[in-house]
């Protein structure tokens, strides 16, 4: 009995930090306050081992130095410096009049913007608290209802996940090109092919489109069918804007955009510098419209801070949580639970995909791709699995995890930038469709691997 | 009028929030900062082919910066995001409960296993005065160790100063109502940041 409740502690650790969450305390410090007292009476009962926390410092040294990560405060004053000095919410209404009566222009405007904005940063809570701190005011103003607005926000955040050149699917590349070699090595292969991360950027290309596709399609669908809650284009849209001034707004942050997004995709500045050039970009561009003044600067600047400081405050929390969690064997559970399934490669995969969508409740993607992935990478692909294949999936499972109620990241995010009154629940509404939207890619991915497959190949 | 220890109490908690305030308002002026130094990276790389190590390092420093010493700022501002599904839907007491039971519960030992957890990190990075492990960096890692324990303390400081003011609502503290850094749900909002702000250096100040 008492081995039985040991062999759970994980789990029990799992379902207390749920519970725990839900009183409504700081999400950072609850995931990091739970593990230390899990961690506090699993030593005094034993079950812990108290030289693990030593880890601690230096695992926040590593998030220190990540040099990656210096790209979140950056896109993030980027956007921040966009939204408050209405270069972005001219960008977005320029865009839905460029859209014109179409349907929900403006949340298709969103999706696009987003995308943009997503194939930037890569990371998922600079995404959806940048889309949200533009898009979200603009969007309830134009008579969205708050469901759909959030909804197509969160979802379009989490499309960093997919669409290259994600950050997620770097580091997804990295472990799953040593994966595959010890796969193949294991298979009796001597000469293994590898996999790189280029390979998985190709193949993120067409699945990404489809699911870009899919959000407009389901847009378009839903303002046809009940225009109360996605409003078709304003009156003052059909205004008489001169082609010239509607240019002259839309084309300076476009190019902006684009610009940063080329310079990473092209391979000429890492996510970094172009976040910081972007971010300079914006600032010249909100200067000579006359909108920045001292005072402004300030407040811009105490935002991306604040913002910053919420998304990596999580980052150590959960890392804490992560920390307690395996030293308690929860990665042991997982595993050992793993290789005594019956049912083969089909089962196998889908309790990996059901196990990466629970962690990715709690765990960034970082530490899923770091923990996970290395253990359950070799012997998935061992069974014959696609390793680009794999990590697309892997990369969309993460995404709908992120976008999914109660727990998911990017609903975090949205809510710490979210005006008050739009209700959490509604938030919690609006993810749905967009959730059933991400299954019904990845039941058709499964279905046709070759949507994943086949331009990689043809790029060989 | 507040009792005298209630009264004291008050002016500690309006001296720590505005202490956080202050630090927040000098670490935010880091991201441009860092924004700058980006692009003269950029500049110097790209159109001069010069590259430092040292300033690639700086960039460094200042992220570790803003996101160890904004803790506590974010958390007076209350940026730090919740679950807030019930929470919203609490009475300012119950929310006060919330509040005060989490900072000690999970703020406060978290502060302190940092503090702890660091010491012996900090200290042998002192003893030897690490160096960066590029040439050319900057010699000072044992500074930028430095941080996190910093950072720990801000934390507990205003943590302490978090649970103190749900404290002094609890026992009904006549004239303080819930005020920065409780019950703003995720206060990112800027308007109020101002407002708050303004409201706060002008306590401060007539202090």
């Amino acid at each position: 009995m008492t081995e039985l409740l040991v062999e759970l502690l994980p789990l029990l650790m799992f379902a207390l930090v749920c519970a725990c969450l839900m009183l409504g305390y700081n999400v950072a410090f609850t995931l990091a306050g739970t593990a230390l007292t899990c961690a506090g009476l699993g030593i005094v009962s034993g079950h812990f081992d108290a030289s693990l926390l030593r880890a601690f410092p230096d695992r926040m040294f590593g998030t220190m130095n990540n040099y990656t990560l210096i790209a979140v405060p950056l896109f993030v004053l980027m956007g921040v410096m966009m939204e408050r000095s209405h270069l972005a919410e001219q960008l977005l209404n320029n865009m839905a009049r460029l859209c014109g009566r179409l349907p929900a222009g403006m949340a298709i405007s969103v999706v696009v913007v987003g995308m943009l904005l997503a194939a930037c940063t890569g990371i998922v809570g600079a995404t959806v608290v940048t889309m949200g701190l533009m898009s979200l005011p603009v969007m309830l103003k134009r008579g969205y209802s708050p469901e759909l607005a959030t909804g197509t926000i969160c979802a379009t955040g989490t499309l960093g996940q997919i669409i290259p050149p994600s950050i997620a699917l770097v580091l997804l590349g990295d472990i799953l090109s040593s994966a595959y070699q010890q796969a193949q090595l294991k298979m009796g292969i001597f000469n293994p092919q590898p996999v790189s991360v280029g390979d998985l950027f190709i193949g993120a290309l067409v699945p990404g489109l489809l699911l870009v596709g899919l959000y407009i399609v389901y847009l378009l669908f839903t303002s046809l069918r009940r225009p109360d809650l996605a409003p078709s284009g304003q009156p003052e849209d059909a205004d008489e804007v001169s082609a010239f001034t509607l240019l002259g707004s839309l084309l300076p942050p476009v190019i902006l955009i684009v610009l940063v997004l080329g310079s990473i995709i092209s391979g000429a500045a890492t996510p970094t510098e172009a976040a910081g050039v972007g971010a300079l970009g914006a600032t010249l561009l909100a200067w000579q419209q006359g909108q920045l003044s001292r005072a402004k600067l300030a407040d811009i600047a105490r935002s991306t801070t604040v913002i910053t400081t919420m998304v990596f405050t999580i980052l150590i929390g959960a890392s804490l949580f992560s920390l307690v969690f395996r030293g308690f064997g929860g990665e042991e559970m997982i595993t050992h639970f793993f290789h005594n399934l019956p049912g083969g490669m089909v089962s196998a995969t889908l309790i990996v995909m059901l196990v990466i969508f629970l962690l990715g409740f709690i765990l960034d993607f970082i530490e899923i791709t770091f923990v996970v992935v290395p253990i359950v990478g070799p012997v998935l692909l061992a069974m014959g699995l696609d390793p680009v294949w794999l990590g697309i999936m892997i990369a969309l499972n993460l995404q709908t995890s992120f976008l999914t109620p109660p727990f998911g990241f990017a609903l975090f995010y949205l809510r710490g930038v979210a005006p008050d009154e739009v209700a959490t629940a509604a938030i919690y509404r609006g993810v749905v469709p967009f959730i059933v939207l991400q299954l019904a890619l990845m039941l058709a991915l499964a279905i046709w691997p070759q949507l994943v497959t086949w331009l990689p190949g043809q790029m060989h | 009028m507040p009792s005298q220890p209630q009264g004291s109490v008050y002016t500690a908690v309006e001296f720590l929030d505005s202490f956080s305030y202050f630090t927040g308002r000098l670490i935010a002026w880091l991201t441009l900062a860092m924004m700058l130094i980006t692009c003269l990276i950029v500049v110097l790389r790209y159109g001069f082919s010069l590259g430092s190590i040292a300033l690639q390092e700086s960039l460094g420093y200042l992220h570790a910066a803003v996101f160890l010493l904004g803790m506590a700022f974010t958390l007076q501002q209350d940026g730090h995001v919740r679950v807030d599904i019930f929470y919203r839907r609490y009475s300012q007491q119950q929310k006060a409960w919330v509040n005060a039971l989490g900072g000690i519960i999970f703020l406060l030992p978290f502060c302190l296993f940092i503090v702890f957890a660091s010491w012996e990190f900090v200290v042998s990075s002192w003893a030897v005065h690490e160096g960066s492990p590029n040439a050319g960096g900057i010699p000072a890692v044992f500074l930028l160790k430095s941080l996190i324990p910093l950072a720990a303390a801000l934390l507990a400081l205003q943590g302490i100063s978090g649970v103190l003011r749900s404290l002094l609502l609890l026992t009904q503290e006549p004239g303080l109502t819930q005020e920065p850094g409780l019950t703003q749900e995720a206060g990112v909002s800027h308007e109020q940041d101002a407002t708050r702000a303004a409201g706060l250096s002008e306590a401060a100040h007539h202090d």
